[in-house]
């Protein structure tokens, strides 16, 4: 990870003339404020993503990043985002794939290269926060997926909050026991999600340039929770 | 910019005013003069008198002590009037007519402009696109709607975003027999908007309980402060449910509804909120007619066990807490009524008899109960427990909630009396339960602020 500060990573943006950090850029921002991410870094060749994976340990994930790109998935037919990559070679193709697109679109982009988390072991989440016009920085949770899609199953706040009302927060939930385990899934943190949820509100609240975060997924797990996707928009 | 002008005015002009019922200059002017002061009709084009005032010109031509413009022109002209009404040293103004922000780009330039001019004379602004306030203690009825003599005062001000809803709820006290401290539309809230009323009302003796319906403000955060420093217990009713957005950019600004925010920004901030304007009148008479509760411990007595049984699953859903009570009350009920249907929490004695407000005594005398609610039927040979309650709630010092059910007349005249001991009153169990929930509410504010409030606080000190 780089060694830039929360207000370093939102500067570099700015100088960019750019309102939107990339995933890798966001994630540093997290990373920073104390959430946890995976561990990866950003490859400009596709040697340099095989070594990035070989120190990261296989399996890795490789995706595109560049501040061109938000919409990750439905990127360059599809070859925007590769899971589960085992080995060297599955690293090379992917990542060769990932440039030789952006070079067809004609934009400036890098490979990312994550350790692949194990999606099984956690509940997905959603932590968010945005600055409202009226009441200032807000933060939600939900469960990720169809419960919050289909059920707008959330919980909101206005920011900061401490990590008592975090947690008061999942526990707002309809979908609540499932941090509890269910049908023999562990338990996972609850608190290490209320942590994120604190997190994302005092991003907020401290840095008047954000505008928007947006952690998706979350994955909390029985002793920590990680964000796997991270969306931060600056104010215009 | 001060609002005591605007609330507590010594004279009063009514620009524009008519001797043409059913105008608005007319019905302006006929309120007014229920004032115990000073009132002049403005107005360039008329001569003579209207209700026996003779027609001044001009604001700036009035020859008294006015500090309070009821502005009945077009909008169009208000701004210059508001301008003229600074030079004639009027700190205040109630701009009745709309056209204004509410109105598309151009209403919203006129707004500008008229904002404009208040703030360069010093002049604060209730309205445009309002129907005024009124306090019926003092004859204040700074309105054009009519039929409001009726509407008894009382210590509950009612602080509506909409003129429309704020008569809404002042009709509903007037036909429940509620008293008002006041009444007030804020309208498009040019100048004066929550944050100024509500920290008026908090300060006017009057008043014991603040009512508030929100429809929506770019001034969220600033209206949760407000109420959150009210001295006076805040009770809000926020309409306008969310429209969930397009989630293709994110979740997170699609799922963050005003509401949502409304809901969660009163609750961190301690004011409990209501889903109806009957049951903001309810929760605004138990707030305002009871002693502050210490805790959310609700002790239920009821002489009949279906609408004890509504009651406790209403307040269970409220965050209430039904504690048990302890040894000795338990021992006290037994001694009064052996045998007794179920002497727990809910005690249901089973029917009225003379001895249930022995029991209703001594569940508010146990200190394991923060708050009482009481159901009991009427029934004519057993009558209320008036009597053994007199005094009681200042004894124990404990909100006591009282709600029944008979024919109408008898209530009328019944429930009067026990509502004279600061106990109010309900004639339905979920509306004395709903009632209880905004008192637990409150008190749960009062007892554990979120740790955001406190960390404030201590800032503060």
């Amino acid at each position: 990870m780089t060694e830039l500060t929360e207000s370093g990573v939102l500067e570099a943006v700015r100088g960019d003339q750019r309102t939107t950090l990339t995933e890798s850029e966001a994630k540093d921002l997290l990373d920073e404020a104390g959430l946890a991410v995976p561990r990866g870094r950003t490859a400009r060749s596709s040697d340099d993503a095989v070594k990035a994976a070989d120190e990261i340990g296989y399996p890795v994930v490789a995706k595109v990043a560049s501040p061109s790109v938000q919409h990750k998935s439905g990127w360059g037919d599809g070859v925007g985002v590769n899971v589960n990559l085992e080995g060297p070679d599955a690293v090379r193709s992917a990542a060769a794939e990932i440039l030789e697109a952006a070079e067809r679109e004609g934009i400036d982009a890098a490979v990312l290269v994550e350790e692949a988390v194990d999606l099984e072991a956690g509940l997905e989440v959603i932590v968010g926060g945005t600055r409202d016009p009226s009441f200032g920085p807000t933060v939600l949770v939900g469960l990720g997926g169809i419960t919050v899609e289909v059920l707008q199953d959330t919980s909101h706040r206005l920011a900061p909050i401490s990590t008592a009302e975090a947690v008061a927060m999942t526990e707002d939930l309809e979908a609540s026991p499932l941090f509890d385990g269910y049908r023999g899934s562990p338990a996972v943190d609850r608190e290490a999600v209320a942590e994120a949820i604190v997190t994302v509100g005092d991003l907020l609240d401290e840095h008047e340039a954000i505008r928007e975060i947006e952690v998706n997924p979350l994955l909390a797990r029985s002793d920590d929770a990680v964000a796997l996707d991270a969306l931060v928009s600056l104010e215009d | 910019m001060s609002v005591t002008n605007l609330f507590d005015p010594s004279g009063i002009a009514v620009v524009g005013a008519s001797d043409t019922p059913g105008k608005i200059g007319y019905e302006a002017m006929r309120n007014a003069i229920e004032f115990d002061g000073p009132v002049y009709p403005v107005n360039p084009s008329a001569s003579g008198t209207v209700f026996g005032r003779e027609f001044v010109p001009s604001v700036t031509e009035i020859d008294g002590d006015v500090d309070l413009a009821l502005i009945c022109v077009p909008a169009q002209v208000v701004p210059d009037v508001v301008a003229e009404c600074s030079e004639a040293d009027i700190g205040a103004a109630i701009i009745f007519a709309g056209g204004f922000s509410e109105a598309g780009p151009e209403g919203q330039e006129l707004q500008d402009r008229l904002v404009a001019a208040a703030e360069e004379g010093g002049v604060s602004l209730l309205g445009p696109n309002t129907s005024g306030f009124l306090e019926p203690s003092r004859d204040l009825y700074a309105t054009f709607a009519s039929d409001i003599e009726g509407i008894p005062a009382g210590n509950l001000a009612i602080i509506a975003q909409s003129g429309g809803l704020a008569y809404a709820v002042a009709f509903q006290a007037e036909n429940a027999g509620v008293g008002i401290s006041a009444m007030v539309g804020l309208g498009n809230r040019a100048t004066v908007g929550f944050r100024e009323a509500i920290d008026y009302f908090d300060g006017d003796e009057r008043t014991d309980a603040i009512l508030l319906h929100v429809e929506g403000t770019d001034r969220g955060r600033e209206l949760l402060e407000a109420c959150r420093e009210s001295e006076t217990p805040v009770v809000a009713y926020n309409v306008g449910e969310q429209d969930v957005g397009d989630f293709a950019e994110s979740h997170t600004g699609a799922l963050t509804g005003e509401h949502e925010l409304y809901e969660a920004g009163f609750a961190q901030y301690g004011v409990p909120t209501v889903r109806s304007s009957p049951e903001l009148l309810d929760a605004g008479k138990a707030l305002a007619d009871c002693p502050e509760p210490d805790g959310p411990n609700v002790g239920i007595v009821t002489a009949q066990a279906g609408p004890g049984i509504a009651i406790t699953d209403r307040l269970k859903a409220a965050g209430a807490t039904l504690p048990s009570l302890t040894e000795e009350t338990q021992a006290v009920v037994e001694e009064i009524l052996p045998g007794i249907t179920f002497s727990a929490n809910p005690v249901d004695t089973g029917r009225p008899m003379p001895e249930f407000g022995e029991v209703v005594a001594a569940v508010a005398r146990d200190d394991n109960v923060d708050i009482v609610l009481v159901y009991e039927l009427y029934e004519g040979s057993v009558g209320y427990p008036t009597d053994v309650l007199e005094g009681v709630v200042d004894e124990v010092d404990k909100p006591i909630v009282f709600a029944s059910g008979g024919p109408e007349a008898i209530l009328d005249e019944e429930l009067a009396e026990l509502e004279e001991l600061r106990i109010p009153t309900y004639r339905a169990p979920e509306r004395a339960a709903d009632a209880v929930g905004a008192l637990v509410r409150y008190a749960k504010r009062n007892r554990n602020p979120d740790a955001v409030a406190a960390e404030e606080v201590n800032a503060d000190d």
